[in-house]
């Protein structure tokens, strides 16, 4: 091939796979909002403020940014609104283990903070991230546990290494609270039993569930 | 050196060199507070920003000085003007200062980036490209002027030669691709589709045309190898990069909420991406076999090693999680900051040391120097950042299991499982600092200060 042979093959081969890709965005911006849902006025406020305190220095959203703090894009299908409001007005409040510093979010901007992450959890991803072996096996216990699984305190409580670190660590909590009525009335009323609880409220479960789970919870020891 | 233009390019490489050694130090803060979160009053995300802020800037500085040292020569010609590229070196330098100020700034109260007038003033709070939107602005503006005082040098003398206009394109595009971060998206899935468009488009399109132009000239230099062959494998290489490179931004646009034909579109072609960074490799020892002529060894070596990790950090670490069926698991794990940094270290670091050894001695007119400093600062640096990677990688590997694969938590496996991984970091991290160090020393002695014996019987043999 002579030099212009190939510099021509350069510039306009360039050209070629750059206006496919200028297609293909264009197609792109036309499926996006279609697989998201509505941008509202919270929605976009929460994005600006998500901005505003640089959350992707220290964050990933959709799996980019730093890796330095969790993944936050389905964090509001774990952990309840309530909680996650109260964790990033005080974070060492609510969980005093947290790396996360006080960063001085206000209430009103923690709530559309949440409502940001809220769409983001609803946006259709093509499966990600995708669920771990661990989780889709554990789906087949019986008894407390599976009570314990099928209302995700898993999320925020560790059982034997395994679970989420927003809560205190379950592997003993038989021993610290022998007392299957202090689980039930603790359940029912997280900030009644403990004061400045931000764990959330489950008085919804069944007679029975609760009997299974107060169970399983004391014999953990 | 011909042109007493081309002295300009010292200033670049200085602040260049200078904001390498800071990136350095942060990165090590950085690293300190994955074990220590609270060391320091700054949070770990501002000594983040600086650390990659840094890294860009001085990259991008040291591509600058380059090229206004290539440029010249390739048009035989002084430089359009002398004064504007003062007023350009110094806008930026004034520009980057403010900018680094306002981080700190943020740092000690982020309350202080609210918005005014809907632009918040500090930060933009986006990866990469964390400077506020009025820097954007005086950034675009001194790359304009940068890429006029050039452009107006080549059509003084128009003496075209493939490797300036290569050179040049590329920096154009740069410049182009700059544009699409510089705008607000109300969707999250928007705002990281044209982020993407800088941050890839730049690393693995206008980048890595830069640097095949600037590798093409490095082999001609040292080695006199004939400018028809160089310039034929180089537009070949650099069109290969482009061909793969422009559709391989696909990788990234799986699991952003973009449609699912991205997932092939990505796939297939960033698979490619490697292939002209093996073809780089492949021309660095071609010419060097077929010109045995080498005038600067030093200069040989570090522009042989730049190809040799541009393929391995950028084409093999970037090709093992590529691939949908790989990223769906490791994506965003720490096995892409295994990657960033050989790649980046490889491609563009290793890139602008090998030009600064390549031209510093002709712009402070010398034909030989003490070149075994180089050498020592390229091993400590170089084994260093590799032992980083390779801890990391381990970290990655560890994390993809027990949290992606396991569903063990994130805090868990960062705090337990991981924790010797970021204490090797730092460790090697100092390593690499040492490295720096002994760079740095080489930068601001070479050419001033004795040549000893036995280099310069080196040099003489080589000659
Ligand atoms: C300086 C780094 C840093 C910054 C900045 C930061 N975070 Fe965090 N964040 C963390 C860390 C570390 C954790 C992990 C919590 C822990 O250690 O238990 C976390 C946890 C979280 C959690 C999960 C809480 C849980 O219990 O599951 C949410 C939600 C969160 N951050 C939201 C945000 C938002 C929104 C922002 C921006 C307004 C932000 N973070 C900024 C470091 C940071
Ligand atoms: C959103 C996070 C979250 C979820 C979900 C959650 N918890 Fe909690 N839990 C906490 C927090 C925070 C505390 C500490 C404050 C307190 O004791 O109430 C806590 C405390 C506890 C304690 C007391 C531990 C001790 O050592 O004192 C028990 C027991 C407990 N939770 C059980 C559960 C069970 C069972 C579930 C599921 C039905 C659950 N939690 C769901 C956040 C959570
Ligand atoms: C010199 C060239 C390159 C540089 C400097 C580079 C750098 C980087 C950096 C810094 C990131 C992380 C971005 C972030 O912070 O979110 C990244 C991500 C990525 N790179 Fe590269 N890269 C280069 C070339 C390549 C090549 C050739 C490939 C593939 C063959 C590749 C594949 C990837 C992939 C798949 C990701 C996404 C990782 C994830 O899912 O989290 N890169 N690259
Ligand atoms: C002393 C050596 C270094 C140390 C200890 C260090 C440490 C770090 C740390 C801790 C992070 C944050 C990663 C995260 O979010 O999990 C980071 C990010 C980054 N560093 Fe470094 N770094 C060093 C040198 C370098 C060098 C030489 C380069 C360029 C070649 C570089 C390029 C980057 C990039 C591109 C990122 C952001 C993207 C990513 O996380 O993948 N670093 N570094
Ligand atoms: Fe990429």
């Amino acid at each position: 091939m002579s030099n212009k042979g190939a510099r021509n093959l350069f510039i306009f081969g360039s050209i070629f796979f750059f206006l496919i890709f200028l297609a293909l965005t264009f197609d792109t911006m036309k499926q996006i909002d279609a697989r998201s849902p509505e941008i509202t006025e919270a929605v976009n406020e929460g994005k600006q403020a998500w901005h505003k305190y640089d959350c992707i220095g220290c964050h990933t959203i959709f799996g980019n940014g730093s890796y330095f703090a969790p993944d936050l894009t389905k964090v509001t299908r774990d952990k309840p609104a309530g909680y996650l409001k109260a964790f990033l007005v005080n974070p060492r409040k609510t969980n005093p283990n947290s790396a996360m510093p006080v960063l001085g979010i206000t209430p009103s901007e923690a709530e559309k903070l949440v409502a940001f992450l809220d769409w983001t959890s609803r946006v259709d991803t093509n499966g990600w991230p995708p669920e771990p072996v661990l989780a889709a096996m554990r789906k087949a216990q019986t008894g407390g546990i599976a009570v314990y699984q099928k209302h995700g305190c898993a999320s925020c409580h560790i059982i034997g290494g395994v679970g989420g670190t927003s809560g205190p660590d379950l592997s003993k909590a038989g021993a610290r609270h022998p007392n299957p009525d202090w689980h039930v009335s603790h359940l029912k009323n997280p900030a009644g039993t403990v004061q400045g609880s931000a764990m959330p409220a489950y008085e919804h479960l069944t007679d029975d569930e609760m009997k299974l789970l107060s169970e399983y919870l004391i014999s953990l020891k | 050196m011909k042109y007493e233009s081309q002295k300009i390019a010292q200033n670049f490489y200085t602040f260049a060199v200078v904001l390498f050694l800071v990136q350095t130090v942060v990165g090590i803060i950085a690293a300190i507070q994955f074990i220590w979160p609270d060391v320091l009053i700054l949070n770990f995300n501002i000594i983040r920003t600086l650390h990659i802020n840094a890294l860009v800037v001085w990259l991008l500085a040291g591509l600058m000085g380059a090229t206004y040292y290539v440029v010249p020569e390739e048009s035989q010609s002084e430089l359009w003007s002398v004064p504007l590229a003062h007023f350009q070196f110094w806008a930026t330098v004034a520009a980057v200062g403010l900018v680094i100020l306002g981080y700190v700034w943020m740092g000690l109260n982020p309350q202080a980036n609210s918005p005014i007038f809907g632009i918040n003033p500090l930060s933009e709070g986006r990866e990469y490209i964390e400077a506020p939107r009025w820097a954007d602005w005086l950034i675009a503006l001194s790359v304009i002027l940068f890429l006029v005082n050039n452009v107006m040098t080549m059509f003084k003398t128009k003496h075209w030669t493939g490797i300036q206009g290569t050179l040049v394109g590329g920096l154009v595009f740069l410049t182009l691709m700059y544009l699409p971060g510089m705008f607000y998206t109300k969707s999250m899935v928007k705002d990281q589709f044209w982020w993407w468009w800088v941050i890839h488009l730049w690393v693995e399109g206008a980048w890595e045309v830069i640097a095949g132009a600037l590798l093409a000239f490095m082999l001609m230099k040292v080695t006199n190898a004939p400018r028809a062959v160089l310039e034929k494998w180089m537009y070949i290489e650099v069109g290969f990069v482009l061909f793969t490179g422009i559709l391989g931004t696909g990788h990234h646009y799986y699991w952003i909420g973009t449609p699912g034909y991205w997932l092939w579109v990505g796939g297939i072609f960033s698979s490619l991406e490697p292939v002209p960074l093996l073809l780089m490799v492949w021309d660095a020892f071609r010419t060097t076999r077929e010109n045995r002529v080498v005038s600067n060894k030093l200069g040989l070596f570090l522009a042989t090693a730049h190809a040799i990790f541009n393929f391995v950090g950028a084409g093999l670490w970037g090709v093992i999680h590529t691939l949908p069926q790989v990223n769906k698991w490791t994506h965003g794990t720490q096995i892409t900051t295994a990657h960033g940094h050989l790649a980046f270290y490889g491609a563009y670091v290793l890139l602008v040391v090998a030009m600064i050894y390549i031209t510093l001695p002709h712009i402070r007119g010398v034909t030989e120097y003490n070149q075994s400093r180089g050498y020592r600062s390229f091993w400590w640096m170089t084994v260093s950042m590799v032992f980083i990677v390779l801890t990391i990688t381990g970290a990655g590997m560890v994390q993809t299991y027990m949290e992606r694969l396991l569903g063990l938590d994130y805090v868990t496996v960062k705090g337990t499982y991981n924790l010797w991984f970021w204490i090797f970091r730092v460790l090697f991290g100092f390593g690499f600092l040492y490295g720096v160090g002994l760079f740095v020393l080489d930068y601001f002695r070479l050419g001033r200060e004795p040549v000893t014996v036995a280099s310069a019987r080196f040099a003489e043999k080589a000659a």
